[in-house]
């Protein structure tokens, strides 16, 4: 298993580097696009555009220029941005990749939960009412033309009823004179999600291996102390009420985001279940006297997730597409929206910033789903 | 004499199709005793899983039990609710499908799922204990106990049988249901499984019906036997007087396709015709239209399933003297 992962690894990191080479010379023979060119800000003196021009090398050959990009990117220097001078591309990125990161993870997470459990619901009642209602909802909102959905999910939901706001990261009224910067705040919140999903899975594979009659009690109270332990942090925190507000602000993005990718998901798993309900190992969970939802879940479900999971993975790559429109349309200062600023000001190393993020994070849920699925199917071998 | 473990009464089921009604078991009675072995043989088709679906109630959605009852300690599952049905599956009644091979889940490892069957049917029991005793089947099956930890794709076709057999006897059910359970198996590992299965059913004293459309595997491993044809029991005795006084002309027909080497040489009949199609059986006697006795009253009655002597009952209106 450890060797499979690094050998994965190792292709990862090679298809990377072909990635990078690839964007850094399309980028580069934009017509128009030396660098120099761009500083048109009067601000800017003669010296500052010397400098910077000399620390890219530009005065080198292109292939050079590769090379010490590439010499610069291992230190973790991608460069600083013209658009934002003289703030460094890396600073940038860290700024806002945690905002798309949350964006992304959730909303894909949620859709790919929701559209299994109803994925696998459907397939198991089969022929009601709820399978077509479900199936033609579901694909309705799969094709449905994304920007126009988030302007109708905005103005429905925060013009109309006036739940949540109307984009945005945060109620810049609010945080006016706060406290608080918000992104270590938006850290932190960061950080409690990750330690409540790893503290969840401790207490799911613990209660596993636990004797029958103390696993639910195990789970329900593991959830509870989890639960209380985030209470207890966040409620006396001085801060919960900003992060409230960003966790509002979260809302509206991550459910237009699930809302129209679900249904993939969704149609998939009901496909691929109906096809694992006729193997004979589900007859015989059956005969084994086995409650219906332990046979739907515990053993149809789970071979039926199989094949999901791989397309769940091809589709990745589109939701990072379907990520850049939904933080245009809420506004949502996260990567996405700062590639989009950075390829219309032309500012190169940043849009170059803006594509290695969006690659890496392409590449590094590849290699999650690659190790999952040898994870959920043991007939995968390491090799 | 002692009660029946389970008791088949008058089971009918149909299966609903676009075409009509499949009528794949009509009115077939048996009782399973203590420690009884009941063969079950008769052609493809002719019903054989059905009945043995009925008795666990795993029926497709088109399948209908229109009659009869299936008793067990005074209960009919026929009618049981599906909640009370589940404590009788497995640990009443265990099966050995008839694709054994495709029985174990491939994403668990072997052991873990005949623990889920010890769990769901004993809450108290410990990991510790489950492990112990799933050690303890597979020894009693012939198979190192060191391998339950491993998952179903690394078993041999053989191997994966005897997990089966060992999850079937899990939770010491008092009938074993074994559909066909060696047909994917080559001809050697078939019939060393056959005789071991004798042997642990014989020790452990389990009722178990062998369903089989060969007759000579019927005949190593039951004490009593009842041949199907068509949907219908034809005929249930003892398989040594069924072999020695075959009644129905059907069972005739098939022991004289049976070469024996002990008893007095037959003349091999073999049957004229195809058996009938369950959609639309023929009137009277399913077996009229291919019988040599058949008469007038053979395609107008459906004869009655009449006991000859205790032991020994037979559906036919011109029985075969013995
Ligand atoms: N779900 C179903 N819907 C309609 N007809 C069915 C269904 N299942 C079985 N049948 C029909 O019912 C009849 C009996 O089938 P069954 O599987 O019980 O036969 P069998 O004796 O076990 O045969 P085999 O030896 O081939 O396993 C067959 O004619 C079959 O075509
Ligand atoms: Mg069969």
């Amino acid at each position: 298993m450890l060797k499979y992962i690094a050998i994965r690894v190792a292709q990862i990191i090679f298809t990377f580097f072909v990635f990078l080479t690839l964007i850094f010379f399309l980028l580069n023979a934009q017509p128009g696009s030396s660098l120099i060119d761009q500083f048109t800000d009067p601000n800017m003196t003669a010296e500052m555009r010397q400098a910077i021009a000399k620390s890219f090398g530009l005065d080198k050959p292109l292939h050079e220029q590769y090379l010490i990009y590439l010499g610069n990117f291992l230190t973790g220097n991608l460069g600083v941005s013209f658009s934002n001078y003289p703030r460094p591309v890396i600073e940038i990125i860290f700024e806002r990749a945690p905002r798309t990161l949350i964006l992304f993870l959730s909303s894909t997470t949620l859709a790919f939960t929701i559209g299994f459990t109803m994925g696998k619901i459907l397939a198991w009642r089969r022929g009601k009412v709820t399978e077509y209602v479900a199936t033609i909802g579901g694909v309705t909102l799969y094709t449905i033309f994304l920007p126009w959905f988030g302007l109708m999910m905005i103005w429905f939901f925060a013009f109309i009823l006036g739940w949540f706001p109307l984009g945005k990261f945060l109620d810049p009224v609010l945080w006016r004179g706060a406290p608080f910067n918000s992104d270590v705040i938006f850290g932190q919140m960061l950080t409690t999600a990750s330690a409540v999903v790893v503290a969840l899975f401790i207490v799911y594979f613990i209660s596993r291996r636990l004797d029958p009659i103390r696993r639910q009690p195990t789970q329900i109270g593991g959830a509870l102390v989890i639960g209380a332990a985030v209470l207890a942090v966040w409620i006396p925190h001085p801060a919960a009420r900003y992060a409230l507000d960003i966790l509002h602000h979260l809302i509206l993005p991550i459910a237009t985001l699930a809302t129209v990718s679900f249904a993939g998901s969704m149609l998939l798993t009901r496909n691929s279940m109906l096809e694992t309900l006729r193997e004979d190992f589900v007859m015989a969970a059956r005969a084994k006297g086995l409650p219906d939802n332990v046979v739907r879940d515990k053993h149809a479900a789970r071979n039926a997730m199989l094949p999901v999971v791989t397309a769940f993975v091809f589709g990745l790559a589109l939701a990072i597409d379907g990520g850049v429109v939904t933080e245009t349309i809420f506004s949502w200062p996260g990567m996405g929206q700062t590639l989009l600023q950075a390829v219309s000001r032309k500012d190169i190393p940043l849009a170059i910033g803006g594509l290695i993020f969006g690659g890496s994070l392409a590449l590094t849920a590849h290699l999650i789903a690659d190790i999952l699925y040898a994870y959920l199917d043991p007939r995968i071998r390491y090799s | 004499m002692t009660q029946p473990i389970l008791s088949v009464q008058n089971l009918t089921m149909h299966y609903a199709t676009r075409k009509g009604d499949v009528s794949a078991v009509d009115d077939v009675s048996f009782d399973v005793m203590q420690g009884d072995a009941l063969g079950l043989v008769g052609e493809s088709g002719c019903g054989k899983s059905s009945i043995a679906n009925c008795l666990l109630r795993l029926l497709p959605e088109n399948a209908r039990i229109l009659q009869g009852a299936v008793r067990l300690d005074g209960a009919n599952l026929t009618t049981l609710p599906e909640d009370q049905m589940r404590a009788y599956r497995w640990k009443r009644i265990a099966m050995v499908f008839q694709a054994a091979m495709n029985t174990l889940d491939p994403v668990y490892r072997v052991g873990d799922q005949i623990i889920e069957a010890l769990h769901t049917h004993i809450e108290t029991m410990t990991n510790a204990e489950a492990r112990e005793r799933v050690a303890e089947l597979f020894k009693i099956v012939g198979l190192d106990p060191a391998l339950m930890d491993r998952y179903p794709h690394e078993y041999s076709g053989g191997m994966r049988q005897r997990a089966v057999i060992a999850m079937a006897l899990s939770c010491n059910p008092d009938v074993i249901i074994a559909d066909e359970p060696t047909t994917a198996l080559d001809v050697i590992v078939q019939d060393k499984l056959l005789r071991e299965m004798c042997n642990i059913q014989k020790t452990l004293g389990m009722g178990m019906i062998y369903i089989s459309h060969d007759i000579a595997v019927i005949a190593e491993v039951s004490n009593r036997m009842g041949v199907m044809y068509a949907g219908r029991l034809v005929e249930l005795a003892d398989t040594a007087d069924i072999f020695a006084r075959p009644q129905h002309p059907y069972t005739y027909a098939l022991m004289s396709a049976f070469p024996s080497i002990t008893g007095p040489k037959r003349e091999l009949t073999t049957l004229p015709g195809e058996p009938p199609d369950l959609l639309n059986p023929p009137p009277g006697c399913r077996f009229h239209p291919r019988c040599p006795r058949a008469t007038s009253v053979c395609a107008r009655d459906v004869p009655a399933f009449k006991a000859m002597d205790a032991r020994h009952s037979v559906a036919c209106w011109h029985p075969v003297e013995g």
